[in-house]
């Protein structure tokens, strides 16, 4: 009797842990009216810009550096390369919101949930089209929910000068990728930040300074 | 309107020869060549050079430049740092990769990495030029205005995988390495440009540290 007493406990206090992780994204933001119902996002929209980017990305503790290139090939697809320092291309996709094709992979690389990881995490960065659900707010942003499938991406626009500086991409109860953007001129991001939070990877972008 | 077309593309045709003019070398002429690039070769105990690399990517509106210095002591040691616009240095040394990523500092050993061998006896194969090795590569060889021209395809398939060809351009007077061609593609490569180049000054070991 006691001891099914205490199994009962140990499930309940469980049950309450995994409860009480589960919280709602959104939990933290106040809700507000929606305001806007679509927004495009500038960072990799204008297909004469070479968008290149010195790359470093932390795996599980391990370094990989190299060169990220984007370049918006026509109206709906992006071509994406990323080389070493040398120049050698390590991988080549081509991605739109909806195709995705492998033009060229080195054999290191070519595993299926890193393709699949980076797809999605180069998806979200080059998406550019947004329709809003709905809306929040806290100090700094305005914050907007934009249903992508079964995941929802958060939108984070500066209330100080209208610029895109955050996307977090959710589950319904969990926060899986947030990306920071820094832009001076809210054309291009000199920085951008694509942090994990499910598996240990973090990738780093810098744009090439103009000489 | 065909012939038009025709003579357009005629013209078209022979500026593109006048342009290139690669020349086949006579045996004769790549034995001498051969052998004036391996006595230099030979000399060079030790060489610096500043570098511009261009990465053409064939979807790129420019290619993507990137300079810095490269610095090579016999028998295998080699620093090839860029500067701009980053700073990036890989030092090759004892079987280890030593990298300095803006001050973030990483050691690969590549002790058992076939490949990362590979690829430091040919960059200093490329910098030095002493690459004619037939056994690794189909060497073809050419004459360019006034600059000698060879370029090896990888025999080894591995190698392959990564470059496509690799083209070295050799000043004609000095017999040493001008430029460096990596071709991924027909359409992708990276070009090297080699100026400013120092033979045999001292240079302390302690240089490769990163």
């Amino acid at each position: 009797m006691q001891k099914s007493t205490i199994q009962f406990f140990l499930i309940n206090c469980f049950l309450v842990l995994i409860l009480s992780s589960c919280g709602s994204v959104t939990k933290d933001y106040t809700p507000k009216k929606l305001d806007k119902t679509s927004y495009q996002a500038p960072y990799f929209s204008d297909s004469k810009t070479d968008y290149v980017y010195k790359a470093n990305i932390t795996v599980y503790g391990n370094e990989i550096s190299g060169i990220f290139i984007a370049k918006k090939i026509n109206d709906t697809t992006h071509r994406v390369v990323f080389t070493t320092e040398f120049g050698n291309k390590l991988m080549d996709f081509e991605i739109s919101e909806t195709t995705f094709k492998v033009n060229s992979i080195v054999s290191e690389l070519d595993r299926k949930i890193l393709v699949n990881t980076l797809k999605e995490d180069f998806r979200l960065i080059l998406k550019k089209d947004y329709l809003f659900q709905s809306a929040y707010e806290n100090d700094s942003f305005n914050i907007y929910r934009s249903k992508d499938g079964k995941r929802d991406n958060y939108i984070f626009i500066s209330k100080k000068d209208q610029k895109l500086e955050k996307l977090i991409r959710a589950s319904q109860t969990k926060e899986k990728i947030t990306v920071l953007f820094n832009s001076e001129n809210n054309i291009f991001a000199e920085r951008i930040q694509i942090i994990h939070q499910n598996i240990k990877l973090k990738i780093e972008l810098n744009y090439f300074k103009a000489e | 309107m065909k012939t038009k077309i025709f003579l357009f593309l005629l013209i078209l045709n022979s500026c593109n020869t006048a342009f290139a003019q690669e020349q086949k070398m006579t045996d004769a002429e790549i034995t001498s060549f051969k052998q004036d690039v391996n006595v230099v070769a030979k000399k060079i105990k030790t060489l610096s050079t500043d570098f511009v690399q261009y990465k053409h990517l064939d979807f790129l509106s420019k290619d993507i430049e990137t300079s810095g210095k490269m610095i090579f002591k016999e028998p295998d040691l080699l620093q090839w740092q860029y500067k701009k616009p980053y700073n990036y240095s890989i030092v090759f040394k004892n079987g280890k990769i030593l990298i300095n990523d803006e001050g973030k500092k990483s050691a690969v050993d590549i002790g058992n990495s076939k490949i990362f061998a590979r690829i430091n006896k040919l960059i200093v194969g490329s910098v030095s030029g002493n690459m004619f090795d037939d056994k690794e590569f189909t060497i073809s060889y050419f004459k360019v205005k006034g600059q000698n021209l060879a370029k090896f395809i990888p025999k080894d398939a591995t190698l392959k995988k990564y470059i496509k060809q690799i083209e070295l351009t050799f000043d004609k007077e000095e017999a040493t390495v001008v430029q460096v061609k990596l071709l991924e593609s027909s359409e992708d490569y990276t070009r090297i440009v080699l100026k400013n180049k120092v033979i045999n000054a001292k240079i302390d070991d302690s240089v490769f540290s990163n």
